[in-house]
């Protein structure tokens, strides 16, 4: 589009500062300095007087005198000669310098200036003023030493002091027992009754100081019995030691159960009344548990129906679990206080796997009488097993859930365990009797080392030495399930069969299993 | 908990359900069954009451209880979704009583004696609605089995010895499910199938007087 146009100008930058804007809008620039201008102003800023060290390295000490200029906005005066600063500064430097040799041509010549040291005071040489700091020092060092001293032999003291005064051992034996104040006296629980036991017979010992002069002699001694300050008294009928004497035994008669004589320990030392309360207090808890044990087995031998009839006399039960094996417990209970009989010439057998099976039984009572299953809920049934919570989601039948609820006595469970101990071993006896007696098709008997309190397995190889590479009827295995009354057996061939527990019949069948792997292997060798 | 098959045995007229019920007891007695107590499962319906607009059916939960699974409750709804629960089911459904409402004169039940024989359970019952006969139910359940296809060859064998024709098919809630893993859900469904029959027979009954 022709015409008017726009004037564009170009302009260079500004290189000039502004310094005045006129009221007609022209702008005077500042005057630009000139070169010997600019060198002056730069020799302004050096300070003379600062020194060099100050600046830690700093060149002439520009950098503070920046800050210094912009705190005091210092103008530049264009009237004075610019090195005016500059020559102040060397004319000072120059005066102290004169003022400096001066005094030193002064001290030099010593016609009006003398250097002369200062006089001190002279140490007092007299000696009892001398001992008697001395000795003040010491005095102090010395009362440093002897505090730190008492400290150290305090703290040493407390730490191998005696543990055997009343209130030390009382709280040892509360860390341990259960203890409770009754008026005047301190009383202990040691039953099972907080782990779940409902024994009748509560276990309730008696805690004193012990009599002053008892426990001089038997520091004396410093031999066996431990010096303590703590007695304990335990209930009569809980005093000694017991222990639960399991026993199987073969009977040559069928049901001789009245052959055996009340059964006394073999030279069992009884606990010393002056032992330390630890062992009896511990001793006196096993006698309430070997007691509850015995309470209980004897109660279901009396009153559950079985199939054998058991027999309680006194502090023993016997019980027939196989004919011709008998099944023993007796309660041993040996107090220090019966006359001493003469050790009996048999040899008791005692079976510690079956007294600690027994044991665990209880143990496993208790532990069910306290511990209930998760959740544990305010307002709903509380006690059912998971098992039961479950058997509604589950859709459980009334089968199920009468299993579920079923309980075996603790005698049953014992006996069950026995005959299974019983009937294990006689296998093991029948196998390794046919093993020795039998040379021509190699008998290896394999015990499987999983096995449970009721049931074991074994598995046997019947082998002929040199022939093996012959194909799959070089060897003939079987399998033994070993349960509580009766065997299971599992074939080559995979058939089963059950077998009572008569050892006859496990030696006919394997004999017969031999022969087979015997004929079978001639006719392999024959082909 | 085996395969179970729940039937309906038509009573023929001019006999009355009690005695076709003694004749079906007499003949499973033949057979050798021993007799083992007896046996109830009842169904209660529960209405939804909020509803949205007319149209819209009331949605309904029947809940079923079993006596072969005392501890169980059963709840099926109308999409045929099915709930195996404790008891305590039947407690929380009262609580919901401002959504869901049982209907009233709608219980239905079927009671009678239970049977063992061998491997099988049988059960001759009489199912009535409010009180009032309604038909024959009878149930038999192989336990050893927990698949359906595979036994019923000699399920059918034993049916047809006690029902005769009635048990020519197996019943149609189990015919879709002969594969899977056999639950008492099923069982329960089998009921709940043969009560809405006779629900529905009825009610044309009372419609057609």
């Amino acid at each position: 589009m022709a015409g008017s146009s726009v004037k564009v100008s170009v302009e260079a930058l500004q290189e000039h500062q502004i310094q005045e804007v006129t009221l007609d809008g022209q702008e005077i620039y500042v005057q630009q300095l000139s070169m010997s201008e600019n060198l002056t102003k730069l020799a302004h800023k050096i300070d003379f007087f600062k020194d060099e060290s100050d600046g830690k390295g700093k060149p002439a000490s520009e950098g503070e005198k920046e800050v210094a200029e912009d705190k005091q906005l210092a103008p530049f005066m264009p009237s004075l000669w610019p090195w005016d600063t500059v020559r102040n500064h060397l004319k000072c430097g120059l005066t102290e310098m004169s003022v400096l040799l001066d005094v030193l041509n002064l001290v030099k010549e010593k016609q009006y200036l003398v250097a002369d040291p200062a006089s001190q005071d002279t140490p007092d040489t007299r000696p009892a003023v001398q001992l008697l700091a001395k000795k003040k020092s010491l005095v102090a060092a010395s009362s440093v030493l002897l505090s730190g001293a008492e400290r150290l032999k305090k703290s040493h003291c407390e730490a191998s002091k005696k543990t055997n005064d009343f209130h030390t051992e009382l709280s040892t034996l509360r860390k341990i027992w259960r203890l409770k104040k009754v008026s005047t006296n301190i009383v202990g629980d040691l039953s099972y009754r907080s782990a779940g036991s409902r024994f009748w017979q509560g276990g309730s010992f008696e805690v004193r100081k012990s009599v002053e002069g008892e426990q001089a002699e038997t520091e004396g001694e410093g031999g066996a019995a431990r010096a303590t300050s703590l007695e304990v008294t335990v209930p009569s009928e809980l005093e000694g030691v017991a222990y639960i004497q399991v026993e199987v035994k073969t009977v040559p008669d069928m049901m001789d159960l009245t052959s055996s004589a009340l059964k006394m320990p073999p030279g069992l030392s009884a606990v010393p009344t002056n032992a330390y309360w630890q062992s009896k207090l511990e001793s006196a808890q096993n006698v309430l548990f070997c007691k509850e044990l015995f309470a209980q087995l004897a109660r279901e031998a009396v009153q559950v129906k079985s199939a054998t009839p058991h027999m309680v006399i006194g502090n023993q039960i016997i019980t027939n679990v196989f004919p011709g094996h008998q099944l023993s417990i007796v309660l041993c209970h040996y107090t220090g206080k019966e006359k001493r009989v003469p050790p009996s010439n048999t040899k008791l057998e005692h079976n510690h796997v079956l007294e600690h099976s027994l044991h665990q039984l209880l143990h496993e009572v208790h532990h069910r009488n306290v511990r209930i299953d998760a959740p544990h809920p305010v307002n709903a049934t509380y006690g059912m097993t998971k098992r039961r919570r479950i058997a509604g989601p589950a859709a459980l039948t009334r089968q199920d859930m009468i299993h579920m609820a079923d309980s075996e006595s603790l005698l049953s469970q014992i006996i069950k365990q026995t005959k299974h101990a019983v009937l294990r071993i006689r296998c093991m006896h029948v196998i390794d009797q046919m093993a020795v007696s039998i040379q021509d098709p190699q008998i290896t008997a394999h015990w499987g080392c999983l096995n449970s309190a009721l049931q074991s397995s074994v598995r046997i190889f019947i082998t002929s030495a040199g022939y093996e590479s012959l194909n799959t009827l070089s060897r003939t295995s079987i399998v033994l399930l070993i349960g509580v009354d009766t065997i299971r057996v599992v074939m080559k061939d995979g058939r089963t069969c059950q077998l009572s527990f008569e050892d006859k019949e496990l030696q006919d069948l394997l004999l017969w299993q031999i022969a087979q792997h015997h004929t079978s292997v001639v006719q392999q060798i024959d082909n | 908990m085996g395969v179970t098959c729940v039937y309906s045995y038509p009573v023929p007229d001019g006999k009355s359900g009690q005695a076709v019920v003694e004749i079906l007891q007499r003949q499973i007695e033949l057979l050798g069954a021993l007799r083992s107590g007896h046996f109830c499962v009842d169904c209660d319906t529960f209405q939804s009451i909020l509803q949205t607009s007319i149209n819209v059916q009331p949605k309904t939960v029947y809940i079923l209880h079993n006596s072969e699974q005392p501890a169980s409750c059963f709840a099926i709804t109308d999409t045929s979704l099915c709930l195996t629960a404790d008891t305590l089911f039947d407690g929380l459904m009262h609580q919901l009583k401002n959504y869901y409402q049982q209907r009233k004169n709608a219980k239905m039940e079927a009671k009678g004696q239970r049977y063992e024989l061998g491997d099988f359970i049988l059960k001759v019952g009489s199912a009535s609605l409010a009180g009032s006969f309604k038909g024959i139910i009878v149930e038999v359940e192989y336990c050893p089995c927990m698949v359906a296809v595979d036994c019923w060859g000699l399920m059918k064998e034993l049916l047809q010895s006690v029902v005769g024709s009635v048990a020519d098919q197996p019943p149609p809630i189990l015919k879709n499910r002969q594969d899977e893993l056999y639950s008492p859900s099923i069982t329960v469904s089998q009921y709940l199938d043969i009560f809405n029959n006779f629900r529905k027979l009825s009610a044309t009954n009372q419609i057609g007087r």
